[in-house]
């Protein structure tokens, strides 16, 4: 007892070295600066900013390392990750990866849903019919994401000047009208699995 | 502005609550009985190390002293001021604190006895405490602008420098404004709260002129700096937004303001007399009163803490968080006075409290900071602040961080990356609220 309770005190105080990502408590400290802008456990209460705990580790790192190199265009999330270690980052995907995807459930009118609906046809190969069942680790999860969110990234997307690194995705949301927009976003935001 | 959308904030912060990524600890090893924490400020920097106390120690007693009920955030409170925001989304209560097992006692502060380890309050408690951690924001120094006061500030001309009933004062004589007339906006010598804050309001309060077809009237920013806090970016807004109704008046060229006549509404520097219709005058502050009181400011009226830890260097077991300390010694990128900075300061604070109560040896802190600015609907920008420990100080990455792109490649490029963190800046403050009260 005595000693599993000091092992727990070194975890929780980032002190401990050498432990597996999952339980790094370094990376615990690191991912407790998220929170200001992804919310406790990484479920967001901003509807511009993206709730981030839950989704896949592949998508998480892949995305980080791409705005700390710059390939990958973002507004603010690269000027942070050019002062963390790769390894860091890779710890960071690994501990919000392992904790769970909580839908942020948002209601929306029926006739919204059902244009969402239609719109998201050619989404569901990769994204699944309610875009909580993405087809690879190299997709994020939509369902229940904050629509605001949802709406902006699309707009990155078909914004056909920022550097958006995914040809496929890029090409999909290209295809969409203006007006699909806010329709797919709130459709999967509407998702709760 | 989005409004507030409270339903769905509430479940976002319900979801959050388990806290399952936090490991908890058995019980604290304390001579048998529970250690006791009291936290002095229930701002952002005082009410995020209650929360983060509580979740990373489930044992400790937490006592947060707060003399409000109800909190009203500084940030976004410009844009309250402009009428592109409302007050009522800035305001929260401590019942998410209460919920997590915090004991929240309404009252005053009003002395520290770090030798007792006591602090008494106005209403006749005394708490005791093995670590303190105090938060009390800042105070102002009224007598720096000779015929500015106290009583004025309450009454006809407030400085709206601490959000709450001067904000919507100020919202008022800016609604009383008409077209021709001048707005004066006095900015005291760093350091002051949000290095960006004077520029955002003098953007926010053009905004609210330029909405109102009121084109003739003019922003007059006298300023006791010489530069500012993304000055490039300011800039470029307000020659795209505003161009010709913002001016501003360096130090050096005479911006000082040391003087004020509230009945002919005139702020004078040394040099020049600035007269508006609508004078805003910002005093230059120091830590929140009870800090001096209590032996923990230097000279400059500020609170001097270890950087790795935010121990007060004149008081063992006081952790000094948010505007009142100054974070270190870094001469060109001390760590701004902002809401992130106190939010990050207080997570560190609290892995060394609870390390040193255990005794062990302080984590590895790390601190960040990102303050966004917005200068009109749908034009925002950002600077990000990234300090790590390298051979054991706290240093400024230069790599990392820094202001959002003043220029890019296409005009499409600029729109949206402004559009994007004008739209961020919205809800970096719902979660960072969130993850200090809810
Ligand atoms: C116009 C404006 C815009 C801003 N915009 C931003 C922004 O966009 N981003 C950003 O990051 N920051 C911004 N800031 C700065 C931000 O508001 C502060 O940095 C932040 O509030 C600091 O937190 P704090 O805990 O140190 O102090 P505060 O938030 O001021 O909290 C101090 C608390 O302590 C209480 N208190 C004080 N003394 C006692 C006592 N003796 N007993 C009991 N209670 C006491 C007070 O009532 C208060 O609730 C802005 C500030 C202003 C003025
Ligand atoms: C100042 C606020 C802020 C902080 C602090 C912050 N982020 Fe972000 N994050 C953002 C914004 C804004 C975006 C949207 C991308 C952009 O910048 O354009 C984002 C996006 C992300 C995404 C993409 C989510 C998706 O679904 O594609 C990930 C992953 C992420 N952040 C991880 C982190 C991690 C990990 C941390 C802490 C180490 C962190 N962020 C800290 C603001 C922040
Ligand atoms: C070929 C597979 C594929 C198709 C089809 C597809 N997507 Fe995607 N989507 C992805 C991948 C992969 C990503 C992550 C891309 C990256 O890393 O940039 C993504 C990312 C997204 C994101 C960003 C989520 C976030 O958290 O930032 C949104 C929103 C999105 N897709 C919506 C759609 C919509 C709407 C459609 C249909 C119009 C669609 N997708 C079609 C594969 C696809």
């Amino acid at each position: 007892m005595k000693l599993k309770q000091s092992v727990l005190l070194l975890a929780v105080l980032g002190l401990a070295v050498g432990a597996a990502y999952a339980s790094d408590p370094k990376i615990e400290a690191l991912a407790r600066s998220c929170n200001s802008c992804h919310g406790l456990n990484g479920v967001s209460a901003g509807p511009s900013m993206p709730s981030i705990g839950g989704q896949s580790e592949a998508y998480l790192k892949n995305i980080m390392l791409q705005w700390k190199s710059g390939k990958r265009y973002s507004a603010t999330m690269g000027r942070h990750f050019k002062g963390y270690s790769d390894e860091e980052l890779a710890g960071l995907a690994a501990y919000f990866s392992q904790l769970p995807w909580t839908p942020v459930v948002q209601h929306a009118d029926a006739k919204v849903l059902a244009h969402g609906k239609e719109a998201t046809d050619r989404c569901e190969t990769c994204h699944g019919a309610t875009g909580g069942k993405p087809d690879d680790a190299e997709t994020p999860r939509l369902n229940g994401q904050w629509a605001h969110y949802l709406a902006l990234e699309l707009e990155k997307y078909r914004n056909g000047e920022v550097a958006m690194t995914h040809k496929k995705m890029r090409k999909n949301a290209q295809k969409l009208e203006a007006a699909d927009v806010p329709a797919v976003a709130h459709f999967y935001a509407a998702q709760p699995e | 502005m989005n409004s507030f959308n409270r339903r769905n904030f509430i479940k976002a912060a319900i979801a959050a609550a388990p806290a399952s990524a936090f490991l908890t600890l058995p019980q604290t090893a304390h001579a048998g009985k529970k250690a006791s924490v009291v936290v002095v400020g229930g701002g952002y920097g005082g009410a995020t190390a209650a929360k983060y106390l509580k979740l990373m120690d489930p044992a400790l007693d937490v006592t947060l002293v707060e003399r409000n009920p109800i909190y009203t955030s500084c940030p976004l409170s410009n844009e309250v001021i402009s009428g592109h925001g409302k007050i009522e989304d800035l305001q929260i209560g401590y019942d998410g604190l209460k919920k997590r097992g915090i004991n929240v006692l309404f009252d005053d502060a009003t002395g520290i006895d770090a030798a007792k380890k006591t602090v008494s309050l106005k209403g006749g408690k005394t708490l005791n405490y093995d670590a303190l951690v105090v938060s009390p924001g800042v105070d102002f120094n009224y007598t720096a602008v000779e015929g500015y006061s106290e009583a004025l500030a309450n009454s006809s001309h407030p400085h709206a420098w601490k959000a709450g009933a001067q904000t919507l004062a100020l919202k008022k004589k800016l609604e009383g404004m008409q077209d021709g007339q001048t707005f004066v906006l006095s900015v005291p010598k760093g350091p002051f709260r949000c290095p960006p804050g004077p520029y955002e309001r003098a953007s926010q309060v053009a905004s609210y002129f330029k909405h109102h077809g009121m084109n003739k009237c003019k922003v007059i920013i006298a300023d006791a700096n010489d530069s500012f806090s993304k000055k490039g970016l300011f800039e470029q807004a307000w020659a795209r937004q505003y161009p010709g109704m913002i001016e501003w008046v360096s130090g050096a060229n005479g911006g000082q303001v040391v003087k004020f006549d509230a009945a002919s509404n005139t702020a004078s520097s040394d040099f020049n007399a600035y007269k508006g219709d609508v004078v805003n005058i910002i005093p230059p502050h120091h830590a929140g009163a009870i800090a001096k009181h209590a032996g923990l400011t230097n000279d400059k009226g500020w609170c001097p803490v270890d950087m790795l830890t935010m121990e007060s260097t004149l008081h063992k077991d006081v952790y000094v968080v948010g505007d009142a300390c100054v974070h270190g010694d870094l001469p060109v990128y001390a760590a701004p006075k902002s809401a992130h900075s106190a939010a990050t300061q207080a997570k560190v604070a609290v892995g060394a409290i609870i390390a040193k109560l255990h005794g062990l040896p302080a984590p590895e802190p790390f601190f960040v900071n990102t303050c966004y600015s917005i200068t009109a609907p749908g034009w925002g920008f950002s600077v990000v602040h990234v300090y790590r420990v390298k051979d054991g100080k706290l240093v400024y990455i230069k790599e990392a961080g820094g202001i959002s792109p003043v220029k890019m490649a296409s005009e499409e490029q600029l729109v949206l990356q402004r559009k994007l963190e004008a739209e961020y800046a919205i809800g970096w403050l719902k979660n960072i609220m969130a993850d200090a009260f809810a």
